[in-house]
């Protein structure tokens, strides 16, 4: 209650923007923890216009068209990103991961995770850790007697039912991704620990404070309110879980800038038509990532929200910014 | 405070600043209630999921405390003050409880209740440091006694450097707690003072042995302190260490004497640290036998340097008066030299030799050979 008391009263002081980004959604605002019906908030904000790429739609069609969008992109999505970003892209989950630093028996709950890249990372993360801690505990293991290893067998077997398993949902609003998403799972056989639940990013289907850790890899520019997208962050994260977000960004040095731009609008859309067959969505991508707001304007909401030691990390100059907040 | 920070020889206060550990739980802030009273609210919801673990610390003891008297009261006025009473550290929550105020000053209170949440976390740590070693595990076991979830230790950018640091900072601040006491002992004429060599001994002794819980796993603390990021922040809480000892040790010296008391007591303390780590004798006996020596050791060169000072004084006036002595007589040479020569190249009828010269000289001045 006192969140959504706080996030009102910045909303009344702040009341335009140079983005349309941010668009209160009325009276039938965040109320916290209950689920209001849908339809009934749409209704109160369909005279209200948000952004895709660079047109003006109605916000009810936003959330239609992006998913339309990446219907048409989900067989292509994996080809197309490494295509796009010459490889760099998973660099840039890598570091995601490092950053996180993961400890064994943590919960991942990846929002718009799509077809799965962090979650697989996030799970390999942690299964080289508990490698590295039985080796530990192996090489401390050596030295001791008999009487004292037969003391650690007892108490393995008769004590607690050993550390708790780390667990990953993906959890994305269109169901394409999501398939995709399991059948790289399965082929690379790493379902253990997994789950691929279907849920729009802005009134997630999770109770409150499950998960320790909350991502989201390049998907909140597709979410329409993106302060209730953060809100529902907070509601399901556990105190002291840490919320981290991986996003396309403003890039400073002018010379980068121009080049960035070149190839963004000349040629992206252009490897989107040979590819995947399909320009418009591509055109979309880079249209969207213009719109979405820069690397301070994103620290402030999500200090809006109510995380707590916000930081950011410009990635390749700029170009992907990474946002880290604690729910303390 | 450090060592590169000779004092003001004209100054009476203090030589050295406070260290910053002991400043930083007791910086009070008024403005901090507001958003203390916010976090207090966030703490009702951690209380139902800590669990009933008595640490043997007293601050994580009067943090459980300080949340169950919480739960029962539902009043937080009483829990904060209730709180300060027994945690030195919380001392700033026992001003009177405002009413939930605008947080338009969020921005600066939200660090300092960053830092001391920080602080707590660490301080929990310290439980789990026997199990898993000075590492981020240890840290994470921590958050989660605190009903954090284990993702809070991405906060600690330096990891088991952190935690290792923050130990050493507690451990500073009780040995000035303890120096201090004993110093308003000795005030207030309850207490003898000690001799230096028997304070520095005891002073040593004390802080050493805040280090026998963790004494197994002391080895990699000592390696991570030694890690290059580590070293300035290592360094500065050494040199606050030894300049607490001997400011409690009476030491206001203003001269050269600063530094070489500083470097023999780092000397000291150090030496004294490593054979610690090595010493399996009963209650390290070993230990505080080999501080005994080289405290002497150190003693003892002081008288040594003092006898050899003045002994090098006599001498040295000895050997200045046998040079003024030969000066004066040489100069009496060279003049009638000078007379000598002047005659003969100028008055040539004067045939005179240089020794007759000589003979007259000696014959004139019959000198005190």
């Amino acid at each position: 209650m006192a969140a959504s008391v706080r996030l009102l009263v910045r909303r009344v002081t702040r009341l335009s923007h140079g983005h349309v980004t941010v668009c209160p959604s009325g009276p039938s605002g965040p109320s916290g923890r209950c689920c209001w019906a849908p339809s009934s908030c749409r209704c109160f904000s369909d005279d209200r216009n948000t952004h895709f790429g660079f047109e003006t739609v109605p916000e009810a069609e936003k959330a239609k068209r992006v998913y339309k969008v990446f219907e048409n992109v989900a067989q292509n999505y994996d080809v197309m990103n490494d295509a796009m970003s010459l490889g760099i892209h998973r660099l840039w989950k890598d570091t995601l991961l490092h950053v996180m630093n993961p400890q064994p028996g943590a919960r991942l709950l990846d929002v718009a995770g799509g077809t799965g890249d962090i979650a697989f990372r996030f799970l390999e993360y942690i299964r080289s850790q508990r490698e590295r801690q039985r080796r530990h505990v192996a090489r401390s293991m050596q030295a001791l007697s008999w009487k004292d290893i037969s003391d650690v067998y007892a108490a393995r077997e008769g004590g607690e039912d050993g550390p708790r398993e780390s667990r990953a949902v993906v959890c994305d609003i269109n169901k394409e991704m999501l398939k995709v998403g399991k059948q790289k799972a399965d082929s690379m056989d790493m379902s253990a620990g997994l789950s691929w639940v279907v849920g729009d990013a802005e009134e997630l289907p999770f109770d409150d404070e499950q998960f320790d850790i909350y991502t989201v890899a390049f998907g909140i520019r597709n979410v329409t309110h993106i302060d209730q997208a953060l809100q529902e962050a907070l509601r399901v994260l556990k105190p002291g879980g840490r919320f981290m977000c991986l996003e396309f960004s403003k890039v400073r040095d002018p010379v980068l800038a121009r080049l960035y731009d070149t190839y963004s609008f000349k040629i992206i859309p252009v490897l989107g038509e040979v590819i995947a067959g399909d320009w418009k969505s591509y055109q979309y991508l880079v249209e969207s990532i213009r719109r979405f707001p820069d690397q301070e304007e994103f620290k402030r909401m999500i200090e809006d929200t109510g995380f707590y030691c916000v930081r950011y990390h410009n990635l390749t100059g700029g170009v992907v910014a990474l946002h880290s907040g604690y729910k303390l | 405070m450090a060592f590169g920070c000779p004092p003001d020889k004209f100054s009476e206060a203090k030589c050295n600043i406070p260290p910053p550990a002991v400043a930083a739980p007791t910086a009070t802030n008024p403005k901090c209630s507001s958003l203390r009273r916010g976090f207090h609210c966030a703490a009702l919801r951690l209380q139902d999921e800590s669990k009933p673990y008595k640490p043997p610390t007293s601050s994580s003891t009067t943090y459980h405390e300080h949340y169950q008297a919480h739960s029962t009261e539902q009043d937080t006025t009483a829990a904060s003050q209730g709180g300060a009473a027994a945690d030195p550290a919380e001392e700033e929550a026992s001003r009177p409880n405002t009413s939930y105020q605008d947080q338009s000053g969020e921005q600066g209170e939200e660090y300092e209740t960053e830092e001391q949440l920080q602080a707590r976390i660490l301080a929990a740590a310290l439980e789990f440091v026997p199990q898993h070693g000075w590492s981020m595990e240890a840290i994470a076991a921590g958050a989660e006694t605190l009903g954090l979830s284990s993702a809070s230790t991405g906060m600690f950018y330096n990891g088991a450097g952190d935690l290792v640091l923050h130990f050493i900072a507690q451990c500073n601040s009780q040995l000035t707690e303890i120096l201090a006491e004993q110093h308003k002992h000795v005030q207030l004429g309850q207490a003898e003072p000690k001799k230096t060599a028997d304070f520095l001994r005891d002073a040593v002794e004390t802080r050493l042995r805040m280090y026998i819980p963790y004494i197994e796993t002391w080895p990699q603390a000592m390696s991570i302190l030694l890690l290059p990021h580590n070293i300035p922040d290592s360094l500065k809480h050494l040199s606050t260490l030894v300049d607490d000892i001997w400011f409690y040790a009476g030491d206001r010296s203003t001269d050269m004497n600063w530094y070489t008391k500083r470097a023999a007591l780092t000397g000291i303390y150090n030496t004294t640290e490593l054979v610690m780590v090595q010493d399996s004798s009963p209650d390290f006996q070993d230990t505080w036998n080999f501080l005994d020596n080289r405290i002497q050791d150190v003693v003892n060169m002081a008288t040594t340097a003092k006898q050899a000072q003045a002994t090098g004084e006599a001498v040295v006036q000895g050997l200045m008066g046998a040079a003024v002595t030969v000066s004066i007589c040489f100069s009496d040479l060279v003049h009638h030299l000078y007379e000598f020569l002047f005659s003969r190249l100028f008055h040539a009828h004067q045939q005179q030799s240089c020794t007759q010269c000589l003979n007259q000289y000696v014959r004139s001045t019959d000198l005190c050979f």
